[in-house]
C-alpha cells in the first residue's frame, strides 16, 4: 500500500514540482533583488567600467550629498560646491519614474509622476542609470556638439559633461567620481524591477535558447538608451499644437516641472509663484517670439551667458509631449481668468 | 515605528497636525525700499552690484537739463553670508562718503505651522566722511567723521500685491554743525510696495524726523519709485527729495523741499552675482 502512495505522489507531483521549479529558477538563482548587471554578467555581458560591484557604504553617502546637495561633508570638511548654480538633482530623480521601463511614455511617466508627487524633469532619473549603455542620445547632438561623442559611450564622461556644461561647473576630482559611481551603483536595476511575465523566466531558463537571445530580452525590458528628440515650438503660438488641454494635468506640470526649480529661493531667479498676476504675465506671453513663451522656453531652453550662467534645458518630447505643453497652456489660461 | 503610530494617533485625536511652513517671499523685490533699506537679505553666497544715481532739481530748468547736469553717485557691493545676514560697502560722490553695513534678518512672516505676521530685520551701518576738515586750524578727530545708524524694519506683506514697511531709525553723528543740532536723531520712516504687474511695482517711502533734532532748512525725506524687474536687475526709477543714498543724508540732510517743487529724478541699478554654490 507505502508502495502505492509512494508511486501515485511521484506520478503526479513531480511534473507539478518541475513546472514550479523551472518557473522560478531565474528568480532562485538570481532573486528579484539581484542585480540586472549580475544576470547579464551570467550570460556572457561584459561589466561596464563605471559598474560599482560592492558599494561602499561611505562613498555611497558621499556620492548621493555631492548628488543632491552639490558638495559633501568630508573628513576634511565640506567640499567645495562641484556648481554654484545647480545640484544634479535640479534636473534628475533619483528614484524610478515610470511604471514600465521599457517604452517611452510621457503620458504615463506624468501619471507616475502625480501619483507619486515626484518632480517633472527634463533629465533621465539616475535610477537605473548605470544599467544603460549610452547617454547624451539621440538630438543632444544638436545641442553640446562633439561634446557628445565621448559622454554618449561613458557615463563618467557624461558625469563631467553634466557637471561643467549642464550644471556650469567644474571638472569632478577624482575622488568625487568615485563616490557618486559608487551612489549610482545603489540605484540599478534588479530583476525584479523587470516586468517580465511567467513565459519570458521560461525563455530565460530554457537551456536550449542562446544567450545573445536572453539577453536581448532582458534588454527589451527596460530602455539601454533614452531616446531624445528635440520638439520645436508650433507654428502658430496662438492656435498651439492644436489639441485640447487638460487643466488638472497641466496644474500638475506647473506643480511638479515648473515650480520645482522656479519656486522661491529655488535655482532660478525667475519665481513662478500661483499668483494671478504671474499667470496673467504668462498668458500674455503665450504667443510671444521670446523665452517668456512657454512655447519657447520649453522647446528651446535658454543658454548659459556671461555674467548670467543659470538658463533653463529645454524639455524633449520624450519628456513633455505637445499634449501635456498644451495641458500646461490650459492651466495658465484657466489660472489667469 | 509603534511609537511613532501612536504619537500620530494620539496628535491626530488632540486635533494637532503637522503642517507644512510657508513664508514670505520677496516681501520687498530688493534690498533697497528707494534709499532706505528693505527688509530683505541676499541669499547666500549672493553678490548684489548696486550703481544709484540722484540728479539735481528738477525744476532748475532747462540749462541744468533739468538736473541732469548735476549728478551724484554711489557704487556698493552687499553680500550674503548667510540667508539671512548681509554685509555692504559702498562708496558716495555726495561728501564722498563710504559706508558699510550689517544687515540681520531675525524673524520672516510665516503661516502654516508657526504664524508669524512680520519680518522683523536690523540693520546697523557706519559711514565716513572723507572729505578734508573744513577747519583745519582747529584739533580734529578722525572720528568725528564718522555717523553711525540702527534701524529696525519691520514689514508685512499683506498680499501678493501690497507690503508695508516701518524703519524706527537712529542716526548718530559724532560731530554736528551747530550746538542746536542733536547728535542722535531720532526718526521713523514707513513704506510699502505695490506690485502692478509680474515686472512692474510702485513703491515708496518717508521719514518723519522728530522735532528739534536738525538745523533749519533740513526737510523729511520722501521719495516715490517705479521698479522694474528683469531676469537677475532690478531697475528702479524714483522721485524724491534727497541726494544721498544712505541714513546719514535723507534722515539727517535732506535739504530739498518738495513743497516748492524741489525734486530729485534718480536711479538704482541692481544686479546679481552668484558667486558661491548653496543648496537647493
Amino acid at each position: 500500500m507505502k508502495s502505492l502512495i509512494a508511486i501515485l505522489l511521484i506520478v503526479f507531483l513531480y511534473p507539478l514540482l518541475a513546472w514550479v521549479s523551472s518557473s522560478n529558477s531565474l528568480f532562485e538563482a538570481f532573486g528579484p533583488e539581484t542585480p540586472l548587471m549580475q544576470v547579464n554578467a551570467s550570460l556572457g555581458l561584459a561589466i561596464p567600467s563605471h559598474y560599482v560591484n560592492r558599494a561602499d557604504p561611505k562613498k555611497v553617502r558621499i556620492g548621493g550629498q555631492l548628488i543632491s546637495e552639490g558638495r559633501a561633508d568630508t573628513p576634511q570638511g565640506k567640499s567645495n560646491y562641484i556648481s554654484r548654480f545647480y545640484a544634479c538633482t535640479s534636473c534628475h530623480n533619483t528614484v524610478r519614474e515610470e511604471e514600465d521601463i521599457s517604452k517611452v511614455d510621457s503620458e504615463l511617466r506624468l501619471d507616475y509622476a502625480i501619483e507619486h508627487q515626484l518632480p517633472y524633469l527634463q533629465a533621465s532619473t539616475f535610477w537605473g542609470i548605470v544599467n544603460r549603455v549610452a547617454w547624451y542620445n539621440g538630438d543632444y547632438i544638436k545641442k553640446y556638439g562633439d561634446l557628445v561623442i565621448a559622454a554618449n559611450k561613458s557615463l563618467e564622461e557624461s558625469i563631467q559633461l553634466c557637471a561643467q556644461e549642464c550644471s556650469q561647473g567644474r571638472e569632478l576630482e577624482a575622488w568625487e567620481m568615485e563616490a557618486m559611481l559608487h551612489y549610482l551603483a545603489t540605484l540599478e536595476l534588479k530583476v525584479g524591477d523587470l516586468a517580465l511575465s511567467k513565459e519570458e523566466i521560461n525563455q530565460l531558463n530554457d537551456g536550449s535558447a542562446s544567450n545573445q537571445n536572453k539577453l536581448n530580452l532582458i534588454a527589451s525590458k527596460y530602455l539601454p538608451r533614452s531616446p531624445a528628440t528635440f520638439a520645436e515650438p508650433p507654428n502658430d503660438k496662438n492656435r498651439g499644437y492644436g489639441m485640447k488641454g487638460n487643466v488638472e494635468r497641466g496644474k500638475a506640470i506647473y506643480e511638479l516641472g515648473c515650480q520645482h526649480c522656479h519656486k522661491e529661493d529655488g535655482v532660478s531667479d525667475l519665481v513662478l509663484d500661483d499668483a494671478k498676476k504671474t499667470f496673467k504675465w504668462l498668458r500674455n506671453n503665450i504667443s510671444a517670439d521670446s523665452q517668456n513663451s512657454i512655447y519657447e522656453i520649453i522647446r528651446h531652453g535658454t543658454y548659459a551667458e556671461y555674467g548670467h550662467r543659470e538658463y533653463m534645458p529645454l524639455y524633449t518630447q520624450e519628456k513633455m509631449s505637445d499634449q501635456q505643453v498644451e495641458d500646461l497652456r490650459f492651466y495658465i489660461q484657466e489660472m489667469a481668468y | 515605528m509603534i511609537k511613532r503610530v501612536y504619537i500620530g494617533v494620539i496628535l491626530t485625536c488632540f486635533g494637532i497636525h503637522a503642517e507644512a511652513q510657508y513664508f514670505a517671499h520677496k516681501t520687498f523685490r530688493d534690498t533697497r525700499v528707494v534709499n532706505g533699506h528693505s527688509v530683505e537679505t541676499n541669499n547666500e553666497g549672493v553678490a548684489k552690484f548696486i550703481i544709484s544715481h540722484r540728479f539735481g532739481v528738477i525744476n532748475s530748468g532747462l540749462s541744468e537739463l533739468f538736473g541732469l547736469d548735476q549728478a551724484t553717485i554711489r557704487i556698493g557691493m552687499d553680500y550674503g553670508i548667510k540667508d539671512w545676514a548681509t554685509i555692504g560697502l559702498g562708496r558716495s560722490s555726495f561728501e564722498k562718503t563710504l559706508d558699510g553695513y550689517a544687515k540681520v534678518r531675525f524673524k520672516r512672516q510665516s503661516s502654516g505651522e508657526m504664524n508669524f505676521p512680520l519680518t522683523l530685520t536690523g540693520l546697523g551701518s557706519i559711514a565716513l566722511n572723507t572729505l578734508p576738515f573744513q577747519n583745519p586750524s582747529r584739533e580734529n578727530y578722525f572720528t568725528s567723521r564718522l555717523t553711525f545708524t540702527s534701524q529696525f524694519l519691520i514689514a508685512r506683506k499683506f498680499s501678493d500685491d501690497l507690503s508695508i514697511q516701518i524703519m524706527p531709525t537712529l542716526v548718530h553723528r559724532n560731530l554736528v554743525s551747530t550746538l542746536k543740532e542733536s547728535n542722535d536723531v531720532f526718526s521713523c520712516g514707513a513704506a510699502f510696495r505695490y506690485q502692478l504687474n509680474r515686472s512692474w511695482a510702485l513703491s515708496g517711502e518717508y521719514y518723519y524726523v522728530l522735532p528739534d533734532q536738525l538745523a533749519e532748512g533740513r526737510y523729511n525725506a520722501a521719495a516715490l519709485g517705479f521698479e522694474v524687474e528683469t531676469r537677475g536687475h532690478v531697475f528702479q526709477f524714483q522721485l524724491g527729495n534727497s541726494l544721498g543714498m544712505i541714513e546719514k543724508f535723507f534722515v539727517t540732510e535732506t535739504l530739498a523741499d518738495i513743497s516748492k517743487g524741489d525734486i530729485h529724478f534718480g536711479f538704482n541699478i541692481t544686479r546679481d552675482f552668484k558667486l558661491k554654490g548653496r543648496k537647493y
